[in-house]
């Protein structure tokens, strides 16, 4: 049986022309799918890979479409923060996500927390079983499904 | 020429395989080093790991870093969440640093929630296990290509 992994991206990220143009300049969210492809392809494992620009729709794929796949990539943009005003809405979806027991990786492209000089919490409370990676551009995509192909005891070393 | 990395692993970590392996998983960390050991030599890095206890020390090594690494692989363990003088020394270190944690911190109690690390590294991988310090490898060895 092949493994399939859902790849989610939260809205704006459909444009990332002037997304932390310094460190990602160049970077389109087309690059991280092709890559995510070319990982997965040699990994052999299928890979549903969307954006969407509307937050409930998001929200839909987290709690409801997550059940068909084995593992789950989330790039949630800022719903993770606590301080989000749609925290509850993700926070509940990933709460569905959570009673799956799936390999769940929250990524973000850039380091999240070098933006500001407050220190941000990503999640309030223990939900689920959830990796976290960011700051590593398309690699935060890449290291999630490797660490979730992993999981499924495959071998992820690289070639 | 060979890039070297140091994995500098903060307090209780010296239990690993030992302490909550329901958390933490059964390998202990000279397991680990192995392994990184291993894989560094594969892509050209030379791999340095070092554990202690002691806030001071991992200053000290931080600073060692300095002059003789190329790239951080810091986990802090709970001085994550209480160091400001860690702070300090890694924005002394200019080089390539990632923050690491074998469970996600976020996840756990509230007080784990902040992290005066992650403002001063490039990236922050935790969650992933052990595994994570595997993955963290092959990261330094294509940024410090």
């Amino acid at each position: 049986m092949t493994h399939k992994i859902l790849v989610l991206n939260g809205p704006g990220l459909g444009d990332l022309s002037d997304y932390d143009g310094n460190t990602y300049r160049g970077l389109t969210l087309e690059k991280i799918r092709s890559e995510c492809s070319r990982l997965c392809r040699d990994l052999g494992v299928e890979l549903d890979f969307r954006q969407t620009e509307d937050q409930d729709e998001m929200f839909r794929w987290i709690a409801k479409e997550s059940e068909g796949y084995d593992g789950v990539i989330i790039n949630p943009v800022g719903y993770s923060r606590a301080a989000s005003v749609s925290y509850a809405l993700y926070r509940s979806a990933i709460q569905m996500i959570a009673m799956l027991k799936k390999p769940v990786v929250e990524v973000h492209i850039s380091n999240i927390f070098s933006q500001s000089a407050e220190i941000t919490q990503p999640l309030h409370e223990p939900v689920g079983d959830m990796g976290f990676v960011c700051g590593l551009g398309v690699q935060s995509y890449l290291l999630g499904i490797r660490a979730i192909a992993h999981r499924f005891g495959l071998d992820v070393t690289p070639q | 020429m060979t890039r070297t990395i140091y994995f500098i692993n903060g307090p209780n970590l010296n239990l690993l395989g030992t302490r909550e392996p329901e958390i933490y998983g059964s390998s202990t960390l000279k397991d680990i080093e192995k392994r990184c050991k291993a894989i560094g030599k594969k892509l050209g890095l030379n791999v340095v790991f070092f554990q202690s206890n002691h806030e001071g020390a991992i200053i000290d090594h931080l600073h060692e870093a300095i002059d003789t690494a190329q790239g951080v692989v810091i986990n802090a363990a709970a001085y994550t969440h209480t160091s400001v003088a860690i702070h300090d020394a890694l924005r002394a270190f200019k080089g390539y640093k990632i923050e690491l944690h074998i469970s996600n911190p976020h996840l756990r109690e509230s007080f784990r929630h902040v992290s005066f690390v992650s403002p001063v590294v490039d990236a922050v991988v935790a969650g992933l296990g052990i595994h994570g310090y595997e993955l963290v490898l092959d990261v330094m060895a294509g940024e410090l290509k």
